[in-house]
């Protein structure tokens, strides 16, 4: 018979599909959904040229999810040592072959599709700290020698971030790469050594940073120094949340917005005009969805056996939590403008599918969550 | 719970040091959460701080915030004919707007416009429906083309309506707009390609060239957009004007057409259902008319569009917006006799005084074709161009062959589309073996060559095409149509044509035989000017073949009507080209047109006075010759 395992498959997939934690994936619409009435609002009360867009992005991204949720977890933990190199090559290969725009060099172009290799790598990075646990005796973690695999991990491509420069991008992988070591054990003796050692690195590390990046810290500090060049951003940012008051000036008459005051309303400052005119209310609501698909990602992390699906949960949410964090954090003034977008809200296809695929690993561990490992199963390579 | 229970059975003596580590990681990770949890509620705090604590300071900040730039669209450039005249213009446009989120009532303040201007129940509608489906800062047009003393009157009553808006932008007018409708075109909102090309075209009020020259010159005429910076008040008015860049006007063009020789061909053709005529200026190329019937008035559909009236125009059963004068592709039957005469001449197939008898039916092995009328003998070509015998150039085309024949009609201009400015122009068939084997891929037929001998079969042209075919027999050079004249170009020189200038003399002899001479086709179309002959060729081609007889309805089954002409005889300055649609003969339907508009072009003698030359300062001397000539 042509089709004699059909059924075991099947059946396979039918037992996934009944394991996906459904109500996630409907908050994750959700917050998408907000998303698309957000961008339809930028356009003046228009589906052109956004919001069809990122629906658009949002189907192929829930069908990369879907694939990534759906494939064999032990994939992921064969290939995170290869898919992480390759991620690093690609990096360390735009400086040399990128593409320049905007004054930076992030993408690689193959004909008409261009490809952010940073965007592969705050995925891949994070399998690879997972696989690393995974298979380290757990009474090796508190030894120094243990830390420096992970450390390189989240230091080489911070290190090649920073240089195309991308600060933001940079501070998520050590943002990323601190969370999943503490979560994976490592001691506190660790954290609060690297804490004292930034403080007293931190001189040196402004001597180092582009005149660009040093005029937006300084202007964090003090906006008014220059309101109409980089501290237009911030202070116009922080005019519409605030003008925005409680419940909001409305659905599609926040003013600022639609008379053209913010820049990139529907990219990095979507927050800003979504409070604007839906008010505190409004913003609330939306963290709170956030908080609460944080939450979601926390027990799926607890609910897994292996310490690599732990941690490959556990890292996403972080990274989901750094983009909104960062992201809010610097349209309301409390961080230096580093140009993150709200994940799933802002309008971009790169951002929209590397989160979904981030998400379909959160939910590829759900849904493995009684799987273990043994190495010699997988092969001897890594 | 599974958890626990391996607790309690896993706890051995020996340290586990990997459920010690899964403990680890379940504290840690609700560490983690608990931590986020706190930052979102840093977020919150500090929303908090924005959105109602320091809400109302940030609110005034924001009203006083409204700074307003408007793209101010640029003035199209106008269109003028040879003489001068405007063809197409833009005027002002006084427009009345209402911004939705600044009116206290929108029905309140519409009802106050509405002593005014007139607002319809329809209006009323749409301008609701606009304010809720997008932002109420996007302003809504109310009425536009308003008259000067609603404008004003509008603009002294601003200040008390919050939320109104007068502006001017502009309109297109077209004049002599029937005649010059397929020449000029018409301009329309842009297309979705466009405005990804160029996202200023979404601008409201913004216009492309759709059809005619107002496409081909879009680029030229369009100018570039300027900026307009405003402040307004929390209530949307200008307070100051902040600065402006401004716009650049498009470029003016002039056209070869003389719009009086356009609009009498226009009105010649009006008793036929659709037929179309072209008349060039032989020496530089220039087209004076090029007429097509039915026609439309673009004014219809640029300004004040009514959707019932445009979907008519495009829906017209005679297809009003279609071009005949070079969309039309007909057989040109008899005309061609003048290709093939010169091609059997050139190819020396046939000699100058060489006869033939015309018995009124010629045999091709089994095939036979039939000649419109028995001639008899003593046809020489001369007299079978003057009479237009079939049989004679059935002959000359068998024994020269279809390659020869073909390579002759592209010398003279068939075949090709003219790069004039002129948009969808259709090319028409120059069929030859070659082509048959690539489009039709199947061999070429000897009876094939010896209908395209008279110009059936494969063979197709466009009126304007045959003109050119008409100009360049007359002057023996490649002349090539120009339909936009520039102060900067010089007259041009044609290069010569290869053929034998006694050749084509004999033709010419034989076309002037057709309009002057007894037993001609078209006799009865001679001018009426002393002294001044023109040279013409007749041609009825048939419609009708063994597969579609049935199908036609009596008017599609009528031949089609033409008629290619140059005049003076002896100092060729015009061409012509006439087709009446399934109008019947040439001689009775297609050569009196020409006729008459051959007279018309003589007598105004338009390619003899100087073009337009553009400014306005030329503008005064070009009237003042041309008062000057009509004393």
């Amino acid at each position: 018979m042509l089709f004699a395992q059909a059924p075991a498959v099947k059946q396979d997939l039918v037992k996934k599909l009944l394991s996906l934690n459904w109500p996630f994936l409907a908050l994750v619409t959700a917050i998408v959904l907000v998303g698309v009435a957000a961008l339809y609002s930028v356009a003046g009360g228009s589906f052109e040229p956004w919001a069809s867009r990122q629906v658009i992005r949002y189907c192929v991204g829930l069908a990369l999810l879907f694939a990534v949720a759906f494939s064999d977890i032990r994939w992921w933990l064969k290939g995170a040592y290869p898919l992480f190199l390759s991620a690093l090559v690609l990096m360390a290969l735009v400086p040399l072959i990128g593409v320049e725009s905007g004054g930076a060099r992030r993408w690689l172009g193959f004909g008409d599709l261009s490809f952010q290799p940073s965007e592969m790598m705050k995925i891949a990075v994070v399998l690879a700290i997972a696989r690393y646990y995974q298979w380290l005796a757990p009474q090796k973690i508190w030894r120094p020698d243990a830390l420096i695999p992970p450390l390189l991990m989240i230091g080489v491509p911070a290190l090649l971030a920073l240089s195309q420069p991308d600060l933001g991008t940079a501070a998520l992988f050590a943002i990323i790469g601190a969370g999943m070591m503490f979560l994976a054990g490592v001691s506190w003796f660790y954290f609060a050594g690297a804490i004292t050692g930034v403080v007293l690195a931190l001189p040196h590390a402004w001597e180092m940073l582009h005149d660009y990046q040093k005029e937006r810290v300084l202007t964090f500090f003090d906006p008014d120094r220059d309101p109409l060049g980089s501290g237009y951003h911030i202070l116009q940012s922080k005019i519409a949340i605030g003008s925005g008051g409680l419940s909001g000036k409305g659905f599609m008459n926040g003013t600022q917005a639609q008379l053209n005051f913010l820049p990139e309303k529907h990219t990095d400052f979507i927050f800003t005009m979504f409070s604007e005119e839906m008010g505190f209310v409004g913003a609330i609501v939306l963290l709170a969805l956030y908080l609460l698909a944080l939450v979601f990602i926390t027990f799926m992390a607890l609910s897994c056996r292996s310490m690599f699906a732990k941690l490959v949960a556990g890292g996403m949410g972080l990274t989901l939590f750094a983009y909104v964090f960062i992201n809010v954090a610097m349209v309301t003034g409390l961080v230096p403008v580093v140009g993150v977008p709200l994940p799933l809200v802002s309008y971009g296809g790169t951002s929209m599918l590397t989160m979904m695929i981030g998400l379909g690993f959160v939910l590829n561990a759900h849904v493995n969550r009684r799987v273990t490992f043994r190495q010699a199963e997988l092969g001897g390579l890594w | 719970m599974s958890k626990s229970k391996a607790l309690h059975y896993g706890a051995k003596k020996k340290p586990d040091y990997g459920r010690k580590q899964s403990y680890r990681f379940s504290r840690r990770a609700l560490l983690v959460g608990g931590a986020q949890a706190g930052l979102f509620g840093l977020l919150g705090w500090r929303l908090h701080q924005l959105q109602i604590k320091e809400a109302s300071e940030y609110r005034l900040l924001s009203d006083e915030n409204r700074m307003m730039v408007q793209l101010a669209a640029p003035s199209r450039g106008s269109i003028r004919d040879r003489t001068g005249a405007l063809l197409a213009e833009d005027k002002e446009n006084l427009r009345l707007l209402v911004l939705p989120a600044f009116c206290k009532s929108l029905p309140e303040t519409l009802d106050k416009l509405s002593h005014i201007v007139p607002i319809s129940r329809g209006t009323r509608d749409r301008i609701r429906r606009a304010a809720v489906r997008q932002s109420g800062y996007h302003p809504v047009l109310v009425a536009e083309g308003l008259t000067w003393r609603q404008f004003a009157l509008l603009n002294v009553l601003a200040p008390q309506i919050p939320g109104l808006r007068t502006d001017r932008s502009a309109y297109r007018k077209y004049h002599h707009a029937r005649p010059m409708a397929h020449l000029v075109g018409y301009v329309g909102m842009a297309g979705k390609e466009e405005v990804d090309l160029d996202p200023v075209m979404r601008l409201p009020g913004f216009r492309a060239g759709r059809s005619g020259v107002e496409k081909t010159f879009d680029e030229q005429l369009r100018g570039t957009p300027g900026t307009q910076k405003f402040e307004v008040d929390s209530r949307g008015r200008v307070v100051r004007e902040l600065g402006a860049t401004p716009s650049t006007p498009g470029k003016d063009l002039v056209l070869s057409i003389d719009h009086h020789l356009q609009t009498v061909a226009q009105e010649r053709l009006k008793e036929h259902r659709v037929a179309s005529v072209v008349v060039l200026d032989v020496e530089t190329g220039g087209i004076l008319a090029l007429a097509s019937t039915p026609t439309f008035d673009p004014n219809d559909v640029v300004f004040r569009v009514d959707p019932k009236a445009w979907g008519r125009i495009a829906r017209a059963k005679d297809q009003p917006l279609q071009n005949r004068a070079i969309r039309g592709q007909y057989p040109p039957g008899s005309t061609f006799k003048v290709v093939t005469a010169l091609a059997g001449l050139h190819a020396g197939v046939i000699e100058p005084e060489e006869t033939m008898r015309c018995p009124g039916v010629y045999r091709l092995g089994r095939a036979r074709f039939r000649c419109w009328k028995s001639h008899g003998g003593g046809i020489n070509v001369h007299e079978a161009i003057k009479q237009s015998c079939d049989v004679y150039f059935y002959e000359t085309a068998k024994r020269m062959g279809i390659d020869h024949l073909a390579a002759v009609a592209r010398h003279l201009g068939l075949g090709r589309i003219y790069d004039c400015g002129l948009p969808g122009q259709k090319e028409g068939i120059i069929p030859d073996v070659a082509w048959k084997r690539t489009h039709l891929m199947q061999p070429w037929y000897g009876g094939e060559t010896v209908i395209a001998g008279i110009g059936q079969g494969f063979v197709s042209s466009t009126p304007l095409q045959l003109a050119v075919m008409a100009g360049r027999v007359a002057t023996g050079r490649a002349v090539l149509p120009k339909l936009v004249l520039s102060p900067d170009d010089p007259d041009p020189e044609w290069p010569l044509l290869q053929l034998d200038p006694r050749h084509l003399d004999i033709v010419r002899r034989g076309m002037i035989g057709v309009v002057n001479e007894p037993r001609g086709t078209a006799r009865r179309s001679a001018l009426k000017i002393p002294d001044v002959l023109m040279a013409g060729k007749t041609g009825t081609s048939q419609v009708v073949n063994a597969y579609n007889e049935h199908k036609l309805s009596p008017y599609k089954r009528e031949t089609h009507a033409l008629f290619v002409a140059y005049a003076p005889a002896d100092k060729p300055r015009y061409a012509a080209a006439c087709v009446v649609e399934h109008g019947g003969g040439g001689s009775s339907a297609a050569a009196p047109i020409v006729k008459d508009v051959m007279t018309e072009a003589l007598l105004r003698d338009a390619a003899k006075s100087p073009a337009f030359a553009g400014t306005s300062a030329e503008t005064i001397s070009g009237q003042i010759a041309v008062v000057g000539d009509g004393g």
